[in-house]
């Protein structure tokens, strides 16, 4: 009896493991296959059966990649552009959530839903106004024109109101009892409570500007101003398409996003407990 | 929750200040980066760098283009930088603004706050939209001000551009369309590799022959289109079939799409009979992707642009023995009267910029054309050079040399006669035209009808949003 329950539980065991092994499969080939590919030799791309293993640590299409785009600098650049509108995301999107979540004032629900209302705007419709803008203001070519029109979110707004709301009234209320001001309530008790959500948003940010390929290339005609999705277009010569260098660059660009996966990775999952101790 | 953010900032800050060090002329580094002593080496050779003007007073004027990889990255800086070498008076500076699309696309957004450079580089397609536009300067002007010699130009190629009696732009980049085979295969299936096939008849044939099969796998298909509106269109011009009505929209304004021809038809019929036969594999819209299976070998022929062939020979390295021919006709009478279109790309002078920038922008486009430059380009970038001149530079005859197969694209453009069919159609919704028809090629190897349904259903398609954009427009056609 005791010992076919052992045995169950170690088939579950492995059973659980050998879906995640699949899971992480699935989710690492790409990422496999865009390194392995980004070292193949230019006569290795079009092979068939596609090589699994290139077959030498063949650095070329890296020096290739980098000698047809800039891409140090624009990864410098994506990189500023993108950690500008993470840190505006979560500075107007925390405050904004706050005053949803616990103020009281008239019009709280009608502004709400205005908020809720700029999610449907899709970004297409907006991008010619804000690019006349941005022209007006003589803002091209820099790194506030790249920015400020994303320093808003509708669904941060949303995403972290929704987080604030479960974070118990009481302690709001007990706050403001012993003369917490809101700014400190909020600094200092619901920031920490709300540290996945917070987390979720600053990836999400982060990798929306990171991606963003359109916006940069309207506003920006300077090279030393341009970011990492037009240094990828530039990779992608259609009359000799090259798949190793365009993943070469791939690989090259991929490499702060790994890092704030790691970092955010652990961070979520802190938050996750830290909120599951709170109250 | 600060302090791992806080990390995850300070990581991503020190590798912004070790890219700011390797990156060359970082004239926009933050503070802190700007601090940091300068790397003594570059990682690697830098991107070929636009020299600084000459002279402090020459005409700064922008160019956009469209060319992406070595051709973006080293040819067209080599090209500015040549140019502004060559004279103190204008300075061009080179700006990549994304594919063609994307490049006009910002063209639109820019005219209302006249961010617009002097020369932009369009695609083929874009010619009648940019006429209607009416934000061009036609090259014409120029060229009858100062008397510029045409001669030497290749006629078929200033055609494409000519509209309304004028060159509207100069030809920068073109091509055309020709058959790429593998040798090896043809020796292997018993065919005449020094034979290719020249019409549509003798492409089935060849291409049943070279079909092989294991078992029910088929090994090696006979040939390979991409699903590309360009090749449709180049079928129809060699048929001798019009695109559009008044022939192809080059005496007045094109009002119907007349491609749903029996030209048409036989073009959709060919193309289906063989895919459904499985001697012509279907690989999708990606033309690349169709030239990744010849270059493995899966496929035997295929169609693709002049300008590929570069990029062919570099990935079949050796492996086996690329042949290039003409893009296969209907018969062999087809010959004497129709050709292939010039596609690729022109150089457009836009009108709101100062005289003195356009006047730039023509210096620039003619020291383009020149023989030696038109040379240099044709090598970087494996598109025609649009005067004959270039092709007694040693550069192109080296060139030529290397890559024999090049000779049949160059004489596939000198056979094709000069006639509205091989002109090509001129319509201001080309793309949205050639989305139609590779969404109809697509129903129709998908069995969604017959060619003649499927044909009629993208021509009625067509001649709604040719009529919407003239309304757009505000056209009288």
């Amino acid at each position: 009896m005791n010992q076919s329950h052992l045995l169950r539980k170690r088939l579950l065991a492995i059973l659980a493991y050998a879906v995640m092994i699949i899971a992480a499969l699935i989710v690492i080939y790409p990422i496999y296959s865009a390194v392995n590919i980004s070292l193949l030799k230019d006569t290795e791309v079009a092979q068939y059966p596609p090589r699994l293993f290139p077959s030498s640590l063949n650095l070329a299409n890296f020096t290739r990649a980098l000698e047809q785009a800039p891409l140090p600098r624009y990864l410098l650049n994506s990189i500023i552009q993108s950690l500008l509108v993470m840190i505006g995301q979560l500075i107007t999107a925390s405050l904004a959530a706050y005053a949803f979540a616990f103020l009281n004032f008239k019009g709280r629900n009608f502004f709400f839903l205005v908020f809720m209302a700029t999610m449907m705007i899709p970004w297409e419709a907006t991008i010619i106004p804000n690019y006349l803008t941005i022209k007006q203001l003589g803002w091209t070519d820099t790194f506030q024109g790249l920015a400020v029109p994303f320093l808003a979110t509708g669904f941060g707004t949303f995403l972290l109101r929704q987080f604030f709301l479960k974070i118990p009234r009481d302690l709001y209320d007990a706050a403001v009892m012993d003369g917490c001001s809101n700014f400190r309530f909020l600094t200092t008790i619901v920031v920490p409570l709300a540290r996945p959500a917070l987390g979720t948003l600053a990836v999400y940010s982060f990798l929306q500007t990171y991606n963003q390929y359109l916006w940069p290339l309207l506003i920006t005609n300077d090279e030393s101003m341009r970011t990492v999705q037009i240094g990828i277009a530039l990779l992608q010569d259609e009359e000799r398409l090259m798949f190793n260098t365009v993943l070469a660059g791939v690989v090259i660009i991929l490499i702060p996003t790994f890092l704030l996966f790691i970092f955010s990775n652990r961070q979520l999952i802190r938050g996750l407990t830290a909120g599951a101790v709170k109250g | 929750m600060k302090r791992s953010l806080f990390a995850l900032m300070a990581v991503l800050t020190v590798l912004s200040m070790v890219l700011a060090a390797c990156a060359p002329a970082a004239t926009q580094a933050p503070a802190s980066a700007a601090t940091q002593p300068p790397a003594a080496t570059a990682v690697t050779n830098p991107t070929a760098t636009i020299a600084p003007p000459k002279s402090a007073d020459a005409v700064k004027i922008a160019f956009w283009h469209s060319m992406a990889g070595d051709i973006g990255g080293k040819a067209i800086p080599t090209m500015a930088n040549e140019f502004n070498a060559s004279q103190d008076k204008c300075y061009v500076e080179p700006i990549y603004q994304g594919s063609y699309d994307d490049s006009l696309n910002k063209l639109k957004a820019g005219l209302q706050s006249k961010d617009t450079p002097a020369v932009v580089q369009l695609y083929d397609i874009g010619t009648r939209l940019m006429v209607d536009l009416k934000v061009i300067t036609p090259v014409q002007d120029f060229i009858d001000k100062e008397g510029y010699d045409l001669s030497d130009l290749e006629p078929n190629v200033l055609a494409y551009y000519t509209v309304d009696g004028k060159i509207n732009s100069m030809p920068f980049n073109t091509s055309t369309p020709m058959l790429y085979y593998n040798k090896d295969l043809f020796k292997a299936a018993g065919l005449d590799p020094e034979k290719p096939p020249r019409t549509f008849v003798e492409f089935e044939e060849a291409a049943r022959a070279l079909t092989t099969k294991e078992g029910d796998k088929t090994t090696v298909y006979g040939g390979a289109f991409a699903i590309y509106g360009w090749f449709f269109e180049q079928f129809l011009a060699v048929s001798g079939g019009y695109y559009v009505n008044n022939n192809n929209g080059r005496d007045g304004y094109a009002t119907e799409a007349t491609f749903n021809s029996p030209e048409g038809v036989a073009i959709f019929d060919w193309w289906k009979r063989m895919v459904d036969e499985g001697i012509l594999a279907n690989y999708g819209r990606k033309t690349v992707d169709t030239r990744n299976a010849f270059i493995a070998g899966q496929t035997a022929m295929f169609i693709d642009s002049t300008a590929v062939l570069r990029g062919v020979m570099d990935s079949v390295a050796g492996k086996f023995e690329v042949g290039t021919a003409y893009l296969p006709r209907p018969n062999e009478a087809a010959y004497e009267t129709a050709g292939t279109i010039i596609g690729g790309g022109s150089l457009w002078i836009i009108n709101n910029r100062p005289q003195e920038e356009q006047d730039c922008a023509w210096e620039f486009i003619k020291f383009q054309a020149s023989p030696a430059q038109q040379s240099y380009w044709q090598t970087m970038s494996g598109y025609f050079p649009i005067r004959k001149a270039a092709y007694d530079e040693q550069l192109t005859k080296d060139w030529v040399a290397k890559y024999p197969q090049f000779q049949t694209a160059i004489d596939q453009l000198h056979i094709a006669p000069n006639n509205r069919v091989t002109q090509g159609g001129l319509i201001g919704v080309f793309p949205t035209a050639r989305q139609t028809i590779e969404t109809a090629i697509e129903e129709l190897l998908a069995g969604k009808g017959t060619s003649q349904e499927i044909l009629d259903k993208a021509a009625e398609a067509v001649t709604q949003s040719l009529s919407e954009y003239y309304v757009s427009m505000g056209i009288q056609p």
